[in-house]
């Protein structure tokens, strides 16, 4: 649904910075009109992708594997604005968020077309939705965020989110102003269509 | 001696291109002196202690080698989880006694530089788990390997072999992978449009083969 938000929770057990990020995030996109919805993936069970392409050439578009990246897949190509909050791990996603987007390849073609001069697989589907993503982490790291940023950057034009957002919440940082952050964030990414 | 442990990341279970470009530089790093040995991601976090035995290996080595594909503009999740579990098991270290760390992604799509930001956050990880980072070799166009040994994947592979000969002779000296591997290492496999053809004709032939050609398309989730 067009003005669905898909949020994608992939705090791991225990990460007391991201799970309330989470939760803060989805009253935040709720005010901006989105009608938003959580998955915790550390409670879902989703093998890690094998990288077999049976999801491009045996069983197109979907895995052979029936667990729940079968369903994570399906809400997200379905939303309008599909949402990834992580602890930044490395400058990148925690395990929980990245097994879940390992699996969603079969949203898109196995096909070649050539973007801004770069090679990238064809869109599957007529419309993909926006992407945002929220890195969580502790203390001031311009490289760490930089890194965060251009990942989701990079996702977006694989996955052709035709608008993306990207930023890391200060995990130490006062309520009000991870609050101001994450509005901001939801700002750049806009509003349900 | 000195040791080398080579991580693989590849979560395919039989060849794989990671497999060859990472089996390659130890064999290159045995010849200059530095004993190999190898663990599979997959292995490691299926077997029970598997993650414990890793951090053992890693901290019995002086250089640790990850070879992996490019999933999703980074690190397969399964490599992703043993890194966390090797950072937590070090938390605050000091890269004093540490092993050296070189990563070598290789992608499907035919340029080298998007595999960029996979090497930031193996360096990333490098920092923050205090391992001296040794450098990094992106390969594109690593589909046209397909798991073949290099030695004998002919003349296509000259430039990877070069590259891996060059680090292999850096890294054993005890310096960083040199800037003239990393260029041998991302020049293209074959011409861009060739190297296109035949990726899409390989999606049409496999699709034959599972009878679904006419189905490649379909789209189960709208």
């Amino acid at each position: 649904m067009a003005d669905e938000a898909y949020v994608l929770d992939g705090a791991r057990e225990g990460d007391s910075a991201a799970e309330p990020v989470a939760g803060e995030l989805l009253r935040r996109l709720g005010d901006a009109g989105w009608r938003a919805e959580a998955v915790r993936l550390r409670e879902v069970e989703i093998a890690p992708c094998i990288g077999c392409f049976g999801c491009w050439t045996k069983t197109p578009g979907r895995c052979f594997r029936d667990d729940g990246a079968a369903e994570v897949a399906r809400r997200a190509i379905r939303s309008g604005l599909l949402v990834y909050v992580t602890s930044v791990t490395f400058g990148g996603y925690a395990s929980p968020l990245k097994k879940a987007l390992d699996r969603m390849i079969c949203l898109v073609s196995p096909f070649f077309q050539v973007v801004d001069g770069e090679v990238h697989h064809r869109p599957r589907y007529p419309r993909y939705p926006r992407l945002l993503g929220v890195g969580v982490a502790e203390g001031e790291d311009g490289e760490r965020d930089r890194v965060f940023e251009t990942l989701v950057h990079r996702n977006a034009i694989n996955l052709h989110a035709q608008r993306w957002a990207a930023g890391v919440v200060r995990s130490d940082a006062p309520e009000d102003r991870r609050r101001v952050r994450l509005d901001e964030l939801v700002r750049r990414v806009g509003g349900p269509p | 001696m000195r040791r080398a442990l080579l991580l693989l990341g590849s979560p395919k279970a039989g060849a794989s291109t990671s497999g060859s470009l990472g089996t390659y530089l130890l064999l290159r790093l045995g010849e200059h002196g530095l004993e190999g040995g190898q663990r599979r991601v997959g292995e490691v976090l299926r077997a029970p202690g598997g993650l414990d035995e890793l951090a053992e290996a890693v901290e019995r080595a002086d250089l640790l080698v990850l070879s992996f594909p490019l999933y999703v503009d980074s690190l397969p999740a399964p490599m992703i989880r043993c890194l966390e579990a090797l950072a937590a098991r070090r938390p605050g270290s000091s890269s004093e006694g540490a092993p050296r760390f070189v990563a070598i992604v290789n992608s499907g799509f035919p340029e080298a530089s998007q595999c960029d930001t996979a090497l930031e956050i193996c360096r990333r990880f490098a920092f923050e788990a205090g391992f001296p980072w040794a450098g990094g070799l992106a390969l594109g166009g690593g589909a046209a390997v397909d798991g073949r040994p290099l030695e004998r994947a002919g003349g296509m592979v000259r430039n990877v072999r070069a590259a891996l000969d060059l680090a292999a002779e850096a890294l054993a000296r005890g310096e960083p992978v040199p800037e003239e591997a990393v260029r041998l290492m991302a020049r293209p496999l074959a011409p861009r449009w060739f190297y296109l053809f035949m990726g899409n004709l390989r999606w049409k032939r496999a699709a034959r083969k599972h009878g679904t050609l006419r189905r490649l398309h379909d789209r189960p989730y709208l």
